[in-house]
């Protein structure tokens, strides 16, 4: 179970053939610099055309920033991303970010904010009447079409952001701790509801998250991110069987897998505290 | 300019403050200033100069005189459509201003000195442009108003959260979507406290204009009665200019809140 930088050492390998079989986004070599300081190096990871990849690591290590490059947000020191074969330079069509700090324009109604993505899309009319309500109410935001995101609380946000995501039906969605807000209930009902659009829809995703729970209940594998700078640590491939529901959280492997992950978490943890204690 | 005093320090807070303590010294006061200054003309000055009781007498007969409206008419027109062409000059300097290095680097420090001059200053320059017409107080009017709402609208152009940028761009809007659908918007506020500020400016401008070049208006109107020693019909005017100042004042605020829904509400607690 313990593979570190497994695709680093496929990188070896002069094929061009991806890594994984399928893989629909390939992030090779990739590195972030901002001045100074190196926030990440040489980050290998594919994620598959139906995978659920878990990304989690110590706050600050990178993880907003490397969901950021991947979107085509920001531009990688070195390395490159590739999205269905194509290189990353920017944003593409057919992916979509749900941001850590929800990114709603305060301006818009919960009704427009969704409909933002479909109408930068080009969707008709009767397209977005038909889509946003149906996404609004998938979040459980029924009845609040028309408040303004000051008028909701921070779940209700980003479940809002959440939805404007899922809205033009990504086949690729990057999600930056998109259930860091909202409390136990509702991240549990999302948390499956995710998982059952996973199982309609083929869409490769990224999910940053800090619950270790979540990473192995929602990932087909999970990276861990961890050094200064860091660096994919380890990969764990979550053996679990599909559907994930709520039997999954009760089966014996899952409760070694999160104790496995948490260990090596913990590690860094552990360290820093001891080095605050000196 | 009175008209100015009353746009920056209108009685705001409605009738509730009225009924307060602290509302009753506040009218005790007025009552005190108007009977010190009907004292004080009728002790020293000559009898041509206003004073409170004159006022009254003559106001049934200034506020039906059809020549004072006209004259409210001929200014408050100008004043509107000087803001309203300020508001779309100003709103696309200062967008580019905010939005774009080079412009900004070309424009700012022109902007700032213009914002600082006195507009009196440049008033002759416009009168050789325009003549002694309505076209002179149009261009002062927007003269005085573009610069306030330039400055505001850059500062709030610059101030768009980059988060909201990033949104747009990973929903791959274009250069224009994010222009008129995030950068706009999010300006919006500081549009609005420019027009406050724009608004008594360009008041005092169209008075001006209309003190300098002599075209009919309020302000002429005023100039007008003083020389002829109506002290007391000037003055109704006067009270007009203020009270037109303090209507705006209330119409931008109403305006706010209608334009701005979304904004700052965490305060409304009834
Ligand atoms: N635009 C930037 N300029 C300079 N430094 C930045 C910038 N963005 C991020 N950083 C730095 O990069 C590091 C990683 O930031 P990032 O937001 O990716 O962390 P994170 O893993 O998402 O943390 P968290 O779990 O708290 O969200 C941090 O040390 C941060 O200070
Ligand atoms: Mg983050």
């Amino acid at each position: 179970m313990n593979i570190p930088h497994p695709i680093a050492a496929e990188r070896k390998e002069p094929s061009a053939s991806p890594a994984r079989a399928n893989a629909r986004i390939r992030v090779q070599g990739l590195a972030k610099r901002y001045g100074a300081l190196e926030v990440f190096r040489n980050v290998n990871v594919d994620v598959g055309d139906r995978e659920i990849v878990a990304i989690v690591g110590p706050s600050g290590c990178g993880k907003t920033t490397l969901l950021r490059c991947i979107d085509g947000l920001i531009a990688p020191s070195s390395g490159k991303v590739e999205i269905s074969g194509v290189e990353v330079t920017a944003p593409l069509p057919g992916v979509a970010m749900v941001f850590q700090q929800f990114g709603l324009f305060p301006w818009k109604t919960v009704f427009n904010n969704v409909a933002y993505g479909l109408r930068l899309a080009g969707a008709s009319k009767a397209e977005i009447r038909e889509r946003v309500p149906r996404f609004i109410k998938l979040v459980g935001l029924a009845g609040f079409e028309d408040a303004y995101p000051y008028q909701l609380s921070g779940g209700m946000q980003q479940r809002c952001g959440l939805a404007r995501a899922l809205a033009i039906e990504p086949s690729v969605l990057l999600m930056d701790e998109p259930f860091a807000a909202v409390d136990a209930q509702t991240r549990e009902i999302l948390q499956f509801e995710l998982l059952r659009i996973w199982e309609v829809r083929p869409t490769s995703m990224v999910f940053v998250t800090h619950s270790i729970e979540e990473a192995v209940l929602m990932g087909h594998r999970v990276v861990v991110l961890k050094g200064r700078p860091a660096g994919v640590f380890e990969i764990i491939e979550v053996d679990l069987p599909h559907p994930r529901t709520r039997e999954t959280l009760m089966h014996p492997h899952f409760a070694q897998l999160r104790e496995h992950v948490w260990t090596t978490l913990m590690d860094e943890a552990r360290a820093a505290e001891l080095q605050l204690q000196r | 300019m009175s008209a100015q005093d009353a746009s920056l320090s209108p009685p705001r807070s409605g009738l509730r403050a009225w009924l307060s303590p602290e509302a009753t010294a506040r009218i005790a006061a007025g009552i005190a200033i108007v009977a010190i200054w009907e004292l004080a003309v009728r002790l020293w000055a000559p009898a041509f100069v206003a004073r409170p009781s004159r006022i009254v007498a003559v106001f049934p007969a200034v506020v039906t005189d059809p020549g004072l409206w006209l004259a409210a008419g001929q200014t408050l027109g100008a004043v509107v459509q000087g803001l309203a062409f300020a508001v779309v000059l100003g709103t696309t300097i200062g967008l580019a201003i905010g939005r774009v290095p080079a412009v900004e680097r070309f424009l700012q420090l022109y902007v700032s000195g213009l914002f600082a001059m006195p507009m009196v200053a440049i008033l002759p320059l416009l009168t050789l442009f325009f003549g002694y017409t309505g076209d002179a107080r149009l261009a002062t009017v927007v003269f005085a108003a573009v610069f306030a709402i330039i400055i505001n609208v850059s500062d709030g152009a610059r101030a768009v959260p980059p988060e909201y940028i990033e949104v747009s761009r990973s929903f791959r809007g274009s250069g224009w979507s994010r222009l008129f659908d995030v950068v706009l918007p999010s300006s919006v506020p500081y549009l609005i406290a420019g027009l406050k500020l724009a608004a008594g400016r360009a008041l005092i401008g169209a008075v001006v204009a209309e003190f300098y070049a002599a075209i009919p208006g309020l302000g002429y109107y005023i100039l007008y009665n003083t020389r002829t020693f109506k002290h007391s019909e000037a003055f109704v005017a006067v009270a007009m200019l203020a009270i037109v100042g303090v209507l705006f004042e209330l119409l931008l605020s109403r305006g706010t809140r209608w334009l701005l829904p979304w904004y700052r509400r965490d305060e409304a607690r009834d």
